[in-house]
């Protein structure tokens, strides 16, 4: 019979299924158990399944990181819907910080920023954030 | 078994016709089929269409026919169609003409010695119907030569086939069933 | 509510017909469709029906096969029953989705009117399309004449929703020669054939938002043989759902369907292993033969996928000699037939004569007279106790005798 994946905690354990262990069909879900308002509810919150991507970390194929800088975004949310990662962390419309777990380091969110200076940009992924905000570009001149 | 092969032009009904006749026999309990070949076949080109019947269920799926009735709906068939193709010795033409049956042999005379009948079925379904759609007297015309049905029992279940259409269009075909029953000779 | 359509006792449907009628009964939601010559006529009876008031659900015109396999398998594991008809080229194009639709273990039917493929362009039947899907994962059932394709059309629902298979059905039948061939046909009355077909039971749907599901997944090696292997463990387990479905819809009508279909086998000597029509047909002539003193029968696949190996090792058990007749190119081997029969036979320890004869393709007609030849060279083959004939040769063809080995 086919294991509830919902059930399985450990990513490691998936791997190991046998053939007459899988969902057939290949069909993933996303939750351990039933979400009746997901929009309602915190992503940290989210009771994800281990199948879901949320588990899985790309964190680590990333060389360069984007730091985020407080100072000058707007909360416009760009960022947010243009990752490719869901790795924007946005509460009420107030943008939080990248989470690094997940970030790719793609560089899409620091392009489509409008601020001016941008108030994400890219990084070496060893600086450390506090090196990085301290030398953070200046407002550019309209030429 | 009973084979009928149809000699028609794409568009004047044959396979109309050949399943109408499937229904009308298939109501009486025996086992029928209808079928044609199909080419690319646009309007007004010739084409054969077929039945079978039989007290049996049908088997038989090979497109290979020695009629015993052919039906040729079309005036022009006559000379362009292989109209005797694997005829046996028996096998009754009924012929769409407006000429006599002596003219008509003497203008084909490959139909010279066979059991031929004629009947103007275009005229009749011009007549009648308003158009020429030559199957419905082409039906008439063989219930009286072969004896099927008598006339009154096929009308009414044609009526039956053809219950789906406005009435103007029932009585119609009435009409051109029973006057090529009466005027087939 | 979809209006009740009256029914004869006995009507008079070609298979395009009766294969409409069926899908309307079944009630399907999406009937995602592109119409295609022979099959055309289903898809058109079907939209007059919703048209008309006598089908619920949704008909989607797209824009190619390819789309209505598509939309079939979104309708699908969105989580409602979809269906739709194709032949031919149209076929060809649908292949891609047709190995999504099983591999996402997604209960669609589709009934397959079958035709040649080009080049040259031909419209009329052979099985080139059934021989090219085979492999595609899905149920195959075989239909010999409208009723039968009426009958499978029916059950397929069954068996694909059934929750122990969950795999896509196909039911053929023979471009022309049964899809415009009108002949008697039983149907069950609207409330009986729905009652028979029963509710579509969703599974994973994609519509149940409180439980999100993702469908269409990536697996690398990790998990793709096993997916693969679970897939093909639930088509051969399917037989027993089958014979289950065989049985109650023989019990409804008293029309019988077994996984191989015979037909005087019991003392043959001699047989002819073929689908489609022809298998009918092939009856006609078994019938002359024995009148001649030669003990001729027929066998034929009711369901090509899963293969009844077992059921066609047994019914063989005993013949001499054995005719496979394939109606499509095989491109440079034997046919399938003479390919899966022969591998069952050998496997069982038997080693009758098998023959291999490729016939009717673009729609050449089959006659019972051609049947007979077979029956005569295998007549040959069984009283020499060895093959005295080549192995695969072509039937019905003009032009010098072509054969091989
Ligand atoms: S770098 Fe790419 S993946 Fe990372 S947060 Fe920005 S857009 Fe998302
Ligand atoms: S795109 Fe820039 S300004 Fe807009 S929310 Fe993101 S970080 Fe702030």
């Amino acid at each position: 019979m086919a294991k509830d994946l919902k059930e399985i905690k450990d990513i490691e354990e998936i791997k190991e299924l046998g053939w007459d262990e899988l969902l057939p069909g290949a069909a993933l879900f996303s939750f351990r158990e039933p979400v009746e308002d997901v929009a309602e509810i915190p992503m940290e919150e989210r009771p994800y399944a281990p199948t879901n991507s949320h588990e899985w970390q790309v964190g680590d194929w990333r060389v360069e990181k984007p730091v985020y800088n407080r100072d000058y975004c707007i909360d416009c949310q760009f960022c947010w819907v243009f990752c490719p990662d869901m790795s924007i962390l946005s509460r009420d419309k107030k943008m939080i910080g990248v989470v690094y777990e997940h970030c790719k380091g793609c560089g899409i969110c620091v392009e489509v920023c409008p601020t001016n200076p941008k108030s994400l940009l890219m990084f070496p992924e060893h600086m450390d954030n506090q090196e990085a905000l301290a030398m953070w570009p200046k407002k550019e001149e309209k030429k | 078994m009973l084979e009928i092969r149809w000699h028609s032009r794409a568009g004047q009904g044959a396979v109309t016709g050949a399943k109408g006749l499937a229904d009308v026999v298939a109501n009486t309990g025996k086992y029928v089929q209808a079928f044609a070949f199909y080419g690319s076949a646009k309007r007004g080109a010739a084409m054969t269409a077929y039945n079978r019947v039989d007290e049996q269920p049908i088997l038989n799926h090979e497109k290979f026919m020695r009629p015993d009735y052919v039906l040729v709906i079309d005036p022009g068939l006559t000379y362009t169609a292989d109209i005797t193709a694997n005829e046996k010795e028996n096998t009754k033409y009924i012929i769409t003409t407006h000429l006599s049956k002596e003219e008509l042999i003497k203008s084909q005379p490959k139909l010279e010695g066979k059991e031929v009948y004629v009947v103007d079925c275009m005229q009749i379904s011009l007549d009648t119907i308003g158009r020429a759609i030559p199957n419905a007297p082409m039906l008439g015309a063989l219930m009286k030569v072969s004896g099927m049905f008598d006339l009154d029992y096929f009308k009414g279940a044609m009526k039956k086939v053809l219950s789906k259409f406005p009435q103007k269009i029932i009585d119609a075909n009435m009409a051109a069933i029973e006057r090529a029953y009466n005027e087939v000779h | 509510m979809a209006k009740k359509y009256e029914l004869n006792e006995v009507e008079v449907w070609d298979g395009n017909m009766a294969a409409a009628h069926a899908l309307r009964q079944a009630d399907i939601d999406i009937v995602a469709a592109y119409p295609i010559t022979p099959s055309t006529p289903i898809v058109q009876n079907y939209s007059k029906f919703l048209a008309d008031g006598y089908v619920d659900g949704e008909f989607i015109m797209v824009e190619s096969e390819h789309s209505a396999m598509s939309g079939c398998v979104a309708a699908s594991a969105a989580g409602v029953r979809a269906a739709t008809a194709t032949s031919s080229q149209g076929f060809a194009l649908m292949v891609e989705v047709l190995y999504q639709a099983s591999g996402m273990r997604l209960p669609i039917v589709l009934t397959v009117v079958n035709r040649a493929l080009a080049a040259p362009l031909n419209v009329n039947g052979d099985h080139s399309d059934m021989y090219l899907g085979r492999d595609a994962g899905w149920i195959n059932l075989c239909s010999y004449n409208p009723q039968e394709a009426y009958d499978l059309t029916l059950m397929a629902f069954r068996i694909g929703e059934d929750l122990n298979v969950r795999l896509p059905v196909m039911v053929h039948q023979d471009g022309f020669i049964c899809s415009h061939t009108a002949q008697n046909v039983r149907p069950l009355q609207d409330e009986e054939a729905r009652e028979f077909v029963g509710e579509f039971k969703p599974v994973n749907s994609m519509l149940d938002v409180a439980n999100p599901v993702t469908h269409g997944v990536q697996t690398e090696e990790d998990w793709h043989f096993e997916h693969k292997a679970r897939q093909h463990n639930d088509l051969m387990n399917s037989m027993k759902t089958i014979n289950e479905v065989f049985a109650e819809f023989k019990d409804r009508t008293g029309r019988e369907y077994t996984p191989v279909y015979t037909y005087k086998m019991d003392d043959a000597d001699v047989a002819i292993f073929a689908l489609g029509t022809t298998v009918e047909s092939a009856r006609i002539a078994a019938d002359q033969m024995r009148q001649k003193g030669i003990k001729a029968g027929v066998v034929s696949l009711r369901v090509l996928r899963p293969f009844p190996f077992k059921e066609v090792q047994e019914v063989l058990s005993n013949v001499k000699a054995v005719a496979t007749l394939d109606r499509s190119a095989p491109g440079g081997t034997f046919g399938m037939l003479f390919n899966e029969i022969s591998a069952a036979l050998l496997a069982g320890g038997k080693k009758p004569v098998v023959l291999n004869y490729i016939y009717g393709l673009g729609g050449r007609d089959t006659t019972i007279n051609m049947l007979k030849e077979v029956y005569e060279d295998l007549d040959k083959c069984a009283k020499a106790g060895e093959a005295v004939v080549p192995l695969q040769q072509f039937l019905g063809l003009r032009g010098p005798k072509l054969s091989f080995y």
